[in-house]
C-alpha cells in the first residue's frame, strides 16, 4: 500500500496553480484545432461535391475498371510503347542535365558565402522560388506554344522547372561548404575566381552530382506525365488509352512506368553510393 | 622589417586585437603566446589581410600593407604565407595541386584556371614536397593524408609562395608529439637556413621557449609582454594566462621589449 | 624575395613527375570514361527526344516574346499599367483558387489519415506481421510511384468530371508518399518510453497514446504540412484533365492564347504557393521548436 502521506488537494492546488488550473486556452488549444481542421474538411467535402451515392457508384465503377485491367496486355502496340518509354527516359535525362548546367552559375549568385549582400541575393532567390511555384505541366504547355508539340517541349519544361529546384539546392550546398579550404586559397594569394574554382567546386560538385542523380529518378516520373498535355513520351500513350478505355493497355503502360522508375531508382542509388563512397574514404 | 602600429580589430564592440604595436626584424623567429581568445589568430589574420584592421597600420619594408588592394593585395598574401591549425588544404584536390595553389598570385589566371601550370612551377612544387618527404604522395588526395602529412603539404604550399614571412597560426595544435617535432623543426630550418621570418602562434610555452628567439605575449587583445624567452619567468607566464580572468589590465600596452613589462604585469595583477 | 625551396636535380625531378603523371593519368582516364559514357547517353537521349537545336534557336525568340505577350493587355499596354483590366476575372479566379486550395487541403488530410492508419503496419517495430507489412508496403509504393495526375485521369472516368476526382487522386498519392515518411518516423521512435509506460501496467493503446504519439506527432504534422504545400501546386494542374481547380481556366487561357489572362492566373498561383510555402514553413519551425522544448 502507498506509504505516501495523504495529500491535501487544497494545499497542492494553491501551491501549483499552473498544473491544476491551466488556462482554458492551453487546455482547449489542441482539441479546438483538431475540431477546426475537421470542420474545414467537412465543409470541403460538401463544397467539392462529395456525396455517399457518388462515392459508392464511383467505387463500383473503379472496381470494374480494375477488373478490366487484368491481365495487362499491350496488344500489338508494344514497339510503340517501348519507343515512347525511351522517349520519356530521354526527356528526363536531358531535362535534368540541362537544368543542372543552367542552375550551377545562378546558384552561385544565390549563395551567401559568395554574394554576402542580401540585396543582390534576395531577388535571385525569389526568382528561383517563382519558377519552382509553377508546376512542370504548366511549363510544358508554355513550351508547346513555343517549340510545338513533341518531346522537345518536354525536355525544356523539365529543364525550366528543375532549374528552380536545383538553384535552391545547389546554393544550399555551396553555403554548407567548408570555409577553411576556401580561406587556404585566399591566404596564398588566389582571386575570387580561384577561390570558386579550387576552393568551392571540388567540395560542391560531388554533392551536386548526388542531387542531380536523385532528381533523374523523380524526373522520370514527371516525364511520364508531361505527355498528357502533348509534350511527348509515354504519358501521351497513357492519356490516349485512358480516353478510349483500353484498360488492359493502360495497366500495361502503368506497369512499364513502375518498372522503369524502379530501374532508374536502382541505377541512381548505385551511382550515388559510388560518389559518396569515394567521399567516405576520406 | 615588419612594423605593426596601433593595430586594432573590433568585432562589434569587442576588440579582438587592441592597439598592438611591435616590429619584427627580418630573419627572426617570433612566438605569439596568450590564452585562448587573446587575439593571436586575429593578429596573424590581419597581417595576411584575411581580416581587416579597424585601426592602425601594418608596414612591410616601408610599404603600408593595410592599404593594398586587388593584385597587389594578393601578391602580399603570397609574400606573407599563412599556415593554419586545420591545414586549410582543399581535401578533394591532389597534393601537388594543393601545393601549386601557392603559385596562384604569380601565374596568369588563364593558366591556373585551366590547370596548365608552367613547368618550372611544377618543378618548384615537387621539390618543395620532396623537401618534406611528401613527393611520393603527390598524386593522392589531400584528405587521405594524416594530419601531420597534411601540415607538411601546407608548409610546402607556403614555401612555394616564396614568402618573406611565414605566419603560422597554431600549426601544431592538432598534431601528435612526433609530428609536432617534425613541423616545428621544419619551421626552424626554414627560418635559420633561408632566413625567412616566422611569426608563430603557440599554445605550449615549452615549445615557445625552445624554438623562438623572441616572444610576444597577448591578453585580451593587448600586447602585454615582448621580450626574450629567458625573460618569460614562470611568474610572468602564470600572470599572462590568468590575468584575463579579472579582465582588467592596468595602464597602456607595453610595446617596448624591455624589462619594464614585468613590473607592469605585476601591478596589473595586483589591481 | 627569399626562396625556401632548392630545386631538385633534373633526373630526380623527372622521375617524380613521371610517377605523378602516371597516377593522375589513371584517375583521369576513369573520369574521362565516365564522362564519355554520360555524353554518349546524352546524345542518344537527344536523338530519342527529337531535340533539334535549330528549332530551339529559331523559336527561342518565341519564348521571350511569349513572356512579352502575356505581359501585354489587349490594348497593347503593359499589364501593370491597368491592374483592374489585367485581373478582370479576379472574382472567378479567386473562387477557383479557393477550390484548388480546398482540393489540396481535403486530399492531404484524407491522405494523412490513411497514411496514419497504415503506417503502423509498415513500420518494422510496430508491424503485426511480415506478410501484412509486405503487402501494405507494396500498395503504398504503388500509390507513391504512379503520378497523381494519372490517378486523376482514371478517377475522372470512374467518378465523373469535377473536383471530387482531383481530391481522391491527391489523397491516394499523398497516402503513398506520407505512409512511407510516417513509418520512417515510427521506426526512428525511441521504444524505451513504451517499456516505461507498459511497466506501469498500461494497455497497448495507452502505450501508443502516451509513449509513441508524443514522439511522432510533430514529425507527422510537419510532413503533412510539407505535403500540403506540394499538393497545392499539384492541384493547380488537376484542372488540365478536368479534375477541378484553377487548372481548367489556365489550360483554356493558354490554348486559346488569352495572353494577359495566362500571366494573371500564373501570378495568382505563384503568390498563393509563396504564401502557403511561407506559412507552412513557419508552422513547421514552430512545431519543431515545440518538440525541442518538450
Ligand atoms: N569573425 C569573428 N567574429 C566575431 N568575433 C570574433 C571573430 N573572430 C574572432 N573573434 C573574437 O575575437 C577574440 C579573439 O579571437 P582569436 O581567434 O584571435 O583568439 P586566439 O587568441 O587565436 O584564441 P585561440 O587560442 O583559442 O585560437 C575572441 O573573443 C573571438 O571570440
Ligand atoms: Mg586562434
Amino acid at each position: 500500500m502507498s506509504q505516501l502521506p495523504k495529500p491535501d488537494p487544497q494545499a497542492l492546488r494553491a501551491k501549483y496553480p499552473d498544473v491544476f488550473e491551466r488556462p482554458a486556452s492551453a487546455r482547449l488549444a489542441t482539441p479546438l484545432m483538431l475540431l477546426a481542421a475537421f470542420a474545414v474538411l467537412a465543409f470541403g467535402l460538401f463544397d467539392l461535391g462529395f456525396s455517399p451515392s457518388r462515392l459508392v457508384s464511383g467505387l463500383r465503377e473503379l472496381g470494374w475498371i480494375t477488373l478490366m485491367m487484368i491481365p495487362p496486355d499491350p496488344g500489338s502496340s508494344l514497339p510503340t510503347y517501348l519507343s515512347a518509354l525511351g522517349e520519356t527516359l530521354s526527356i528526363a535525362l536531358l531535362g535534368t542535365t540541362l537544368a543542372a548546367c543552367m542552375a550551377l552559375p545562378v546558384s552561385l549568385l544565390a549563395a551567401r558565402n559568395i554574394i554576402p549582400s542580401a540585396i543582390f541575393r534576395f531577388p535571385v532567390r525569389r526568382f528561383l522560388d517563382s519558377i519552382r511555384g509553377v508546376d512542370t505541366l504548366i511549363w510544358a504547355l508554355v513550351w508547346i506554344n513555343v517549340v510545338g508539340l513533341g518531346p522537345f517541349a518536354g525536355v525544356l519544361a523539365i529543364a525550366v522547372s528543375d532549374f528552380g529546384a536545383f538553384g535552391k539546392l545547389f546554393s544550399e550546398a555551396i553555403e554548407a561548404a567548408d570555409k577553411k579550404q576556401v580561406e587556404g586559397i585566399r591566404a596564398s594569394g588566389g582571386s575570387t575566381l580561384h577561390e570558386i574554382r579550387f576552393g568551392l567546386l571540388p567540395q560542391v560538385l560531388p554533392v551536386i552530382a548526388g542531387q542531380v542523380l536523385y532528381y533523374i529518378e523523380s524526373n522520370t516520373r514527371s516525364a511520364t506525365i508531361i505527355g498528357i498535355v502533348g509534350a511527348g513520351g509515354i504519358g501521351l500513350q497513357l492519356a490516349e488509352q485512358i480516353r478510349v478505355l483500353e484498360w488492359q493497355k493502360v495497366s500495361f503502360l502503368i506497369l512499364m512506368i513502375l518498372i522503369a522508375v524502379a530501374v532508374i531508382d536502382w541505377i541512381s542509388t548505385k551511382l550515388r553510393f559510388a560518389i559518396i563512397g569515394q567521399r567516405a574514404v576520406a | 622589417m615588419l612594423v605593426v602600429e596601433g593595430l586594432t580589430c573590433r568585432f562589434g564592440t569587442k576588440a579582438a586585437v587592441d592597439n598592438a604595436s611591435f616590429s619584427v626584424q627580418p630573419g627572426s623567429f617570433v612566438g605569439v603566446i596568450g590564452r585562448s581568445g587573446a587575439g593571436k589568430s586575429t593578429l596573424l589574420r590581419m597581417v595576411n589581410r584575411l581580416a581587416d584592421p579597424t585601426e592602425g597600420r601594418i608596414l612591410f619594408e616601408g610599404v603600408d600593407v593595410t592599404a593594398l588592394r586587388g593584385k597587389a593585395l594578393r601578391q602580399w598574401r603570397a609574400r606573407s604565407a599563412m599556415i593554419f591549425q586545420q591545414f586549410n588544404l582543399v581535401g578533394r584536390l591532389d597534393v601537388l595541386t594543393n601545393v601549386l595553389m601557392g603559385r596562384l598570385a604569380e601565374i596568369p589566371s588563364w593558366r591556373s584556371l585551366t590547370q596548365l601550370w608552367p613547368e618550372q612551377d611544377r618543378a618548384l612544387a615537387m621539390s618543395a614536397l620532396e623537401q618534406f618527404d611528401m613527393a611520393q604522395f603527390a598524386a593522392q588526395r589531400a584528405d587521405q593524408l594524416s594530419g601531420g602529412q597534411q601540415q607538411r603539404v601546407a608548409i610546402a604550399r607556403a614555401l612555394v609562395q616564396e614568402p618573406d614571412i611565414i605566419l603560422a597560426d597554431e600549426p601544431i595544435a592538432s598534431l601528435d608529439p612526433r609530428n609536432t617535432k617534425i613541423v616545428m623543426d621544419a619551421l626552424l630550418r626554414i627560418n635559420k637556413h633561408f632566413g625567412i621570418t616566422v611569426l608563430c602562434n603557440l599554445h605550449s610555452l615549452d615549445l615557445a621557449r625552445s624554438y623562438c628567439d623572441r616572444l610576444i605575449g597577448m591578453a585580451a587583445g593587448r600586447v602585454v609582454f615582448d621580450g626574450q624567452p629567458s625573460m618569460l619567468t614562470d611568474h610572468i607566464a602564470r600572470e599572462l594566462y590568468d590575468l584575463e580572468a579579472n579582465d582588467v589590465i592596468g595602464g597602456a600596452p607595453m610595446p617596448a621589449p624591455d624589462a619594464a613589462t614585468a613590473p607592469a604585469l605585476g601591478t596589473a595583477a595586483a589591481a | 624575395m627569399a626562396t625556401g625551396v632548392s630545386i631538385l636535380p633534373a633526373q630526380q625531378l623527372a622521375a617524380l613527375n613521371d610517377a605523378y603523371r602516371k597516377a593522375v593519368a589513371r584517375k583521369r582516364l576513369k573520369t574521362m570514361m565516365a564522362g564519355a559514357v554520360f555524353f554518349g547517353a546524352l546524345v542518344v537521349a537527344g536523338i530519342g527526344a527529337e531535340v533539334n537545336l535549330r528549332t530551339l534557336f529559331t523559336y527561342f525568340g518565341n519564348f521571350v516574346s511569349y513572356f512579352d505577350r502575356i505581359l501585354t493587355l489587349d490594348s497593347g499596354q503593359r499589364v501593370w499599367t491597368d491592374v483592374g483590366e489585367w485581373f478582370w476575372g479576379w472574382q472567378k479566379w479567386l473562387k477557383l483558387l479557393a477550390e484548388t486550395i480546398l482540393i489540396s487541403y481535403v486530399g492531404t488530410l484524407i491522405g494523412a489519415v490513411f497514411a496514419f492508419a497504415l503506417n503502423f503496419f509498415t513500420a518494422q517495430n510496430t508491424s503485426p506481421g511480415p506478410w501484412l507489412r509486405f503487402i501494405v508496403r507494396r500498395l503504398l509504393e504503388f500509390a507513391r510511384t504512379v503520378p497523381g495526375i494519372v490517378f486523376a485521369l482514371v478517377f475522372v472516368i470512374a467518378f465523373g468530371l469535377g473536383p471530387m476526382a482531383g481530391v481522391l487522386a491527391i489523397a491516394v498519392h499523398s497516402t503513398g508518399a506520407l505512409g512511407k515518411l510516417f513509418s520512417e518516423i515510427v521506426e526512428n521512435a525511441d521504444m524505451k518510453p513504451v517499456e516505461g509506460i507498459r511497466s506501469t501496467g498500461a494497455s497497448w493503446l495507452s502505450c501508443m497514446r502516451f509513449a509513441v504519439l508524443p514522439q511522432v506527432s510533430a514529425g507527422y504534422a510537419s510532413y503533412a504540412l510539407l505535403r500540403f504545400e506540394i499538393n497545392v501546386r499539384e492541384a493547380s494542374v488537376m484542372g488540365f484533365v478536368g479534375a477541378g481547380g484553377i487548372g481548367q481556366e489556365l489550360v483554356v487561357a493558354i490554348r486559346k492564347f488569352y495572353y494577359s489572362d495566362v500571366s494573371a492566373i500564373l501570378v495568382t498561383i505563384i503568390v498563393t504557393v509563396f504564401v502557403i510555402d511561407i506559412t507552412t514553413g513557419w508552422l513547421r519551425a514552430k512545431l519543431f521548436g515545440k518538440e525541442a522544448r518538450a
